[in-house]
């Protein structure tokens, strides 16, 4: 897979934006206007970081980041869990990866010769990545909370 | 009515068993493909399985490969549930036997749709 995904392509409008909003309103939110740009990039307290990778004749990940308070809340938000309800390891670890997964998934849509999609993976410490390959970077406010997410070349 | 859901990610297996639930469907939940065949191979009658692409041990298109390969399942129901939303996947997953597909993210508006295409949900009466 060619990670060169051209953003000018698409007319002013970013699809990776596009992507981001159309996950959460229809898995978290259930309505559009939750998920923004945000003007900056946030520093993330207790990060938690998800993601996939897409493995092809080139390759490259797909990663989400954001707090582990934001987690557990997209996993209640997911779950349709109450929200004073306490969410386990296993759930928020689950939510979080799957959101990455979707994410990945219509990412990997947008390149051409696209390889296979690997499944989703979740750790406090940020995953390994190479001096300058980072491709993109798209800083989100999830109702007030930020989430990261961000494509990445791999050797 | 009862559904199969297949998914690794238990969040999406309750998603959708709590979107075929509201639908009326009594529901099973199998984390990849070999689990659903255990599951089939038990005896249990299935109308219709919700079946995600990528998973461990076995996946969605192998699983649909398998099913269709047992005259006993043939009047089962297989809608793909799935990220995989490349042209020529969806030409992989209906040739193997998949009656329909469904991309993540999904509403629960898509879902009825679907359900209703193929039959398994009433058409909603217009006001």
């Amino acid at each position: 897979m060619s990670m060169d995904i051209d953003i000018q392509a698409f007319a002013g409008a970013d699809p990776i934006l596009a992507i981001a909003e159309e996950v959460f309103t229809a898995m978290i939110d259930g309505e559009p206007g939750h998920v923004l740009p945000a003007l900056s990039a946030p520093e993330l307290g207790d990060p938690m970081h998800a993601w996939v990778d897409v493995q092809g004749t080139t390759s490259g990940r797909v990663l989400l980041s954001t707090e582990r308070a934001t987690a557990d809340d997209l996993a209640r938000a997911l779950l349709g869990m109450e929200p004073d309800e306490e969410v386990s390891t296993e759930d928020f670890v689950d939510a979080l990866g799957e959101v990455a997964n979707v994410v990945g998934g219509n990412v990997k849509a947008l390149v051409p010769d696209p390889g296979v999609l690997t499944l989703p993976q979740v750790t406090q410490e940020r995953p390994p990545t190479q001096d300058g390959s980072q491709i993109y970077e798209l800083n989100l406010d999830w109702r007030g909370r930020a989430v990261v997410i961000s494509l990445w070349k791999l050797p | 009515m009862r559904a199969l859901v297949i998914d690794d990610s238990r969040t999406m297996r309750r998603i959708v068993s709590r979107l075929l639930g509201s639908l009326g469907f009594e529901t099973v939940e199998a984390a990849d493909g070999r689990e659903a065949l255990d599951v089939l191979e038990g005896g249990t009658h299935i109308d219709l399985a919700c079946i995600d692409w990528n998973m461990p041990v076995m996946n969605g298109l192998e699983f649909v490969t398998a099913v269709r390969n047992n005259r006993d399942w043939r009047d089962m129901t297989l809608m793909m549930v799935t990220t995989e939303s490349e042209q020529s996947q969806i030409v992989r997953a209906l040739a193997a036997g998949a009656h329909e597909y469904l991309i993540k993210p999904f509403t629960p508006d898509a879902v009825r749709e679907k359900l209703q295409l193929l039959g398994l949900v009433e058409l909603e009466e217009s006001a």
